[in-house]
């Protein structure tokens, strides 16, 4: 499918500067696509691109924690990322069929779980799941001509931490929800970021037939990533937007 | 002007924020966010402006948004679905 993957290990970074990395990195995406892999220090909320952050999150508390808050360029729901690695894969060519180019990235996703010894599965539109608990959420998005995916894979998961900083849409039936999702959702246990690190980058590989070529992001990824930072994603223009 | 705020789970959870005016019952402002999925994303702000000055009555509404939705996809929400999360609204 693709000869090459420009591969990105960019560490762990500020919520705003995360999320304007990966659309600087979409705006210089050549023919070659690109696999980014990350994690997020402090630890962060993103929301859907289509939430309410106030509705959403408890603004407070995250200030009191140090947890960072951001809007995503994708749709989807609220997450806590702390205990995870993150990816994206943003690509010029891609399945036109939404439903389609979903299930043909995470192919490589849940390879690259189950080469760590579990049984994940894809369960559309956007979940992979391991034992019937879901341990990676997806989300992507088309801008000119562009498709960028990224999606979290849960290491462990502290869901009393989660609903500290999430509100729950009905606080009558928060212990149920709590309880719904400590059933519900999982972490990889026992795997670090650099098992998943090493896990995700063969899988791509395998599953594009694509030679890795690991790269920096250059200067002017960098400078559009800061000037994103700065006066979008760490915007209330942008972050408070609905 | 009245104001409604309602949410409406559909297959994913559909959140409405609505000024009405009363007299005509036609819609003044309208905000729409949720965790659901729709391509191209900018359709919804399309969406919200086409839908002031519509009638909360169901076929009204729908017709607004099977308008709107036509040329995109959603994932978590129809049009149905949103009609009933608006109409729970003016409740």
């Amino acid at each position: 499918m693709f000869s090459k993957i420009r591969v990105l290990e960019t560490g762990y970074n500020p919520a705003a500067l995360n999320m304007a990395l990966d659309e600087a990195v979409m705006e210089n995406v050549s023919e070659v696509p690109v696999l980014r892999i990350y994690g997020w220090r402090p630890a962060a909320v993103s929301v859907g691109y289509f939430q309410s952050i106030k509705e959403e999150v408890d603004l407070e508390k995250c200030r009191q924690l140090g947890v960072d808050i951001v809007r995503r360029l994708t749709g989807g729901g609220a997450v806590l990322h702390e205990s995870e690695l993150t990816y994206s894969f943003i690509t010029r060519q891609y399945p036109q069929n939404i439903m389609e180019s979903y299930r043909w990235i995470c192919d490589a996703v849940v390879m690259s779980i189950n080469r760590l010894g579990f049984n994940a599965i894809f369960v559309p539109l956007n979940d992979i799941i391991v034992n019937g608990k879901k341990v990676s959420g997806n989300a992507q998005t088309r801008k000119k001509g562009v498709l960028l995916q990224h999606g979290t894979i849960l290491l462990s998961v502290n869901v009393n931490k989660m609903f500290s900083v999430l509100k729950v849409p009905s606080e009558k039936l928060r212990d149920k929800i709590i309880k719904d999702v400590k059933e519900r959702v999982s972490g990889l246990a026992g795997r670090t970021f650099d098992d998943m690190a090493s896990s995700i980058k063969t899988s791509f590989r395998d599953k594009f037939d694509a030679t890795l070529i690991a790269d920096d992001l250059n200067e002017k990824e960098i400078s559009r990533a800061e000037w994103l930072a700065e006066h979008k994603y760490g915007s209330e223009g942008w972050n408070l937007k609905r | 002007m009245r104001k409604g705020h309602n949410i409406h789970k559909s297959q994913k959870l559909i959140r409405v924020m609505l000024e009405y005016e009363e007299t005509d019952n036609t819609i003044i402002s309208i905000t729409i966010a949720g965790d659901f999925f729709l391509y191209p994303e900018e359709v919804l702000e399309t969406l919200e402006a086409n839908l002031i000055g519509t009638k909360l009555e169901r076929d009204s509404l729908k017709q607004e948004i099977d308008k709107c939705l036509k040329n995109s996809e959603a994932f978590g929400f129809d049009s149905v679905s949103l009609t009933d999360a608006i109409l729970g609204c003016a409740r």
